[in-house]
């Protein structure tokens, strides 16, 4: 997100303007200098405007075969 | 927005979640894959308000969804502005922290500021935003000065067994106190005890320093001295009320006699020494506004050792709270009465049997106390469930309590129709069945009072069920006893007595909705009409009832094998005043001050004084059945269905022809028959007086109605609760 937070979690729902929302969500802030990472912080389900979107990125290893909802058209 | 260089990072590195509230799972290493210009570039293809969903995905549950960058909702926006939020550990290391080498100021201000938070948690906030902000508390181990770690040691000794003390009684709601401490250790590894040694030892030392820096006679007080001396007056004072007040609250908790005593002990020093503490919070170092990034003032001043934001992740996913704590004088005033209600209560010890007890917990509850003082009141009466104060567990309290209120034959010592076993397991079983309905109306009375209206609707159900039991074990016991060698009736004894505290539930229903604000005036007439007509009429003939059967026993007694002295014993029956007397008045006029309200809320009405809704949108059966929905459960008495209301209640009933005067005039009359037995009542408690006094003004209201006054005006009256919750001044 455009505040340096990382959000982790299942896709739900998006719309044309890349509003995202996310279930069983996680928040992670941006590591220290020092390298150490603060606690997740559970959020559940998450709702993330699409004008705060810096990138997105999908884990490919443990993804399961796409339902016919896929992008990936 | 292209991937940048920093993103490609995620590829690249393990991520392993170390979440300790997420279900323990092995090591996961996660293979992310940047796909931001793929995704965006396929969104353009939906159309505006289409919608790309997976199948669990629901609009309903999606509302919920927390917005992320909104600051309304979206708690962990906070933590990113501006000051870094420091943890104990980061705290000591950057130096703002001090274990050591604390001034007396420093010390006073913290422990200020601890009973600030603690007070602020009590009220009912999160212990996350209030208490656990204090960094001391994290570590009180690693804290250097003597003093400030035996109070904070001490501070997590007491926030555990408060947070005892309310789980055990089970009368708060989240509203009332929230007990989430998370995953804070209150220090196990110090044992109560040991907290208490290292206080006194601390307490001692600073009762030294007292003595030692005191004003001498004949010689003058160097200024140095004398602020030492005050310093340490103000700190000994705080040592000690903690290690007081921890050790009254463990007293109460061990439910004996001697510690009772103890307790009570302890609690009026804490008295003295609040009193002292409210005089030295000048001493300690004030809290400061601390500015953020942008020059802002963070939300509230904060002093060395308070982090605000400390805990801010692990709060549920919410939108943010913002806790405002109390000042320190708020919370000394606050620690003042609420030593005042501890003392109180432990006058419930003093108790005979369970009507008192109830009346106790009842009035006591009037006084709308804190969560914690209500609580402890109940877990010192009620106990873990076992055995109530006093050593008697609750079936057999329950049993003399019956005995005492109507004196059933069958409850008498040795009475013969206990020689029969079934007759006896039936009694038995009957007051067994007691126990929980009865335990959980000791309950209700200790919640906080706009939750115990909803509790008393239940409870009726529950009292409904044990009037049939009632009934059949009367109905049982009668036909034993009139088979017997001694013939005697048995009915409706232990059926009363369920009876009248079903009748003082729904009194309680009907008049909590008063204290509550719930009924519009264009409903004021049915409610005190259900009042006036059934409610307090059962009530009376109930306890007329019960005050007769006493009678009639004393009667038995001193005629049983005193026959010789008979006439004697008769008259000085007929001059005993009636066990009930002062009650059965009480409800009499009660019910006469409904009846009033009831006439002259129908003559307002005629005389097109009280606003009426408007008959499109309005249905009168729908609110009157709603309005007496928890009584359709209840046999005795039975529900007053709505038809009946309206029969009862039309104006062809009263002797023609009826006006709005003429109902002023049947008002004034029952206002004035309230007031006469009202004043008959021998020693008025507080209750009483206001009462009389709003019967009085009603009835010179009624009085200038039913002449005329403002026949015409408009206006509509006012009610106006200030004397009485339930029964108003009507102005006019």
């Amino acid at each position: 997100m455009t505040d340096g937070r990382t959000l982790v979690g299942s896709f739900v729902c998006t719309d044309r303007d890349n509003n995202i929302i996310l279930g069983s969500c996680t928040e992670h802030l941006r590591p220290d200098e020092d390298g150490r990472e603060e606690e997740p912080r559970v959020l559940g389900l998450a709702m993330i405007p699409g004008r705060h979107i810096i990138s997105i990125c999908i884990d490919e290893a443990s993804q399961p075969p796409q339902p016919p909802s896929s992008m990936y058209t | 927005m292209a991937a940048s260089g920093a993103d490609l990072v995620l590829e690249k590195k393990d991520f392993t979640p170390t979440i300790s509230t997420m279900p323990p799972r092995p090591e996961v290493t996660y293979n992310w894959v940047n796909i931001t210009s793929d995704f965006f570039h396929a969104t353009k293809d939906l159309e505006l308000g289409e919608l790309l969903h997976d199948d669990v995905f629901g609009l309903f549950e999606a509302m919920s969804a927390i917005e992320m960058m909104d600051p309304k909702m979206d708690a962990g926006m906070m933590c990113n502005r501006g000051k870094k939020v420091l943890n104990f550990d980061q705290a000591v290391k950057a130096g703002a922290l001090k274990l050591n080498n604390l001034t007396m100021e420093e010390l006073v201000g913290i422990m200020d500021s601890m009973f600030a938070c603690l007070v602020t948690w009590l009220e009912g906030h999160s212990a996350a935003q209030t208490i656990l902000t204090c960094l001391y508390l994290h570590k009180p181990l690693s804290i250097e000065d003597r003093a400030l770690r035996a109070f904070s040691i001490q501070t997590l000794k007491l926030i555990a067994i408060i947070n005892n003390i309310v789980h055990s009684a089970g009368v708060f709601e989240e509203e009332d106190f929230q007990p989430a401490l998370y995953g804070y250790s209150v220090c196990s590894e110090v044992t109560e005890v040991r907290a208490g040694g290292m206080m006194r030892e601390v307490e001692e030392e600073l009762q030294r320093a007292v003595k030692a820096s005191r004003n001498r006679q004949g010689e003058p007080w160097d200024t140095k001295m004398q602020k030492q001396h005050e310093d340490a007056v103000a700190l000994f004072s705080r040592i000690r009320f903690m290690r007081l007040f921890y050790a009254a609250l463990a007293a109460l908790m061990r439910r004996e006699q001697t510690s009772i005593s103890e307790s009570e002990r302890y609690l009026a020093s804490c008295t003295e020494l609040v009193c002292i503490m409210q005089n030295t919070i000048g001493r300690g170092l004030k809290p400061k506004h601390h500015k953020d990034e942008e020059g802002n003032k963070v939300d509230y001043p904060v002093i060395m050792g308070f982090e605000p934001l400390v805990n801010q992740r692990l709060l549920p996913p919410t939108f943010p709270r913002y806790t405002r704590l109390r000042t320190r004088k708020e919370a000394m005033h606050y620690l003042e009465e609420m030593v005042g209600r501890l003392r109180h209560i432990t006058k419930i010890t003093h108790c005979t049997g369970f009507h008192s007890a109830l009346e106790f917990i009842e009035n006591f509850s009037e006084t709308r106390p804190c969560v914690l003082s209500r609580s402890l009141a109940q877990v010192l009466y009620l106990g873990g469930g076992d055995k109530l104060w006093g050593g008697q567990t609750m079936a057999e309290a329950l049993r003399e309590a019956a005995r005492g209120f109507i004196c059933p034959p069958a409850l008498l010592p040795k009475a013969p129709v206990m020689n029969n076993v079934q007759a006896k397991e039936y009694v038995s079983s009957f007051f067994n069945r007691c126990v929980r309905p009865f335990e959980q109306l000791i309950q209700t009375c200790g919640h906080n009072r706009a939750r115990q209206r909803d509790k008393v609707a239940h409870l009726l159900e529950e009292f409904a069920m044990l009037q049939d039991e009632a009934d059949k074990v009367d109905a049982y016991l009668h036909n034993v006893l009139l088979k017997s060698d001694q013939p005697r009736p048995h009915l409706a004894y232990l059926g009363t007595w369920v009876l009248y505290h079903t009748l003082r539930l729904m009194i309680k229903y009907l008049l909590t909705g008063f204290t509550l604000e719930l009924y519009a005036v264009h409903e004021y007439h049915y409610v005190y009409w259900y009042l006036y007509e059934f409610v307090y009429v059962w009530l009376v003939s109930a306890l007329s009832r019960a005050d007769a059967m006493l009678l009639e026993q004393d009667g038995y007694d001193t005629n049983k094998g005193k026959s010789g002295r008979s006439s004697k014993n008769k008259n000085r029956n007929k001059k005993k005043h009636r066990p009930y007397g002062k009650e059965i008045t009480y409800y009499q006029a009660l019910q006469h001050l409904c009846g009033g309200y009831y006439k002259a809320m129908v003559g307002l009405r005629e005389a097109g004084k009280v606003k009426l809704p408007i008959q499109e949108f309005d249905n009168e059966q729908v609110r009157y059945e709603h309005r007496f929905l928890p009584f359709s459960v209840v046999m005795t008495p039975p529900p007053v269905h709505y038809d009946q209301f309206l029969s009862m209640t039309d104006l062809s009933n009263f002797p023609q022809p009826v006006s709005p005067a003429t109902l002023y005039h049947d008002a004034r009359n029952h206002f004035f028959k309230a007031r006469t037995l009202l004043d008959t009542i021998h020693a008025p408690s507080n209750e009483v007086q206001q009462l009389l006094k709003v019967v009085k003004t009603n009835f010179v209201v009624m009085k200038l109605l039913e002449g005329g006054h403002k026949a015409d005006d408009p206006t509509r009256p006012q009610f106006d609760f200030m004397n009485h919750p339930c029964f108003p001044i009507i102005k006019i």
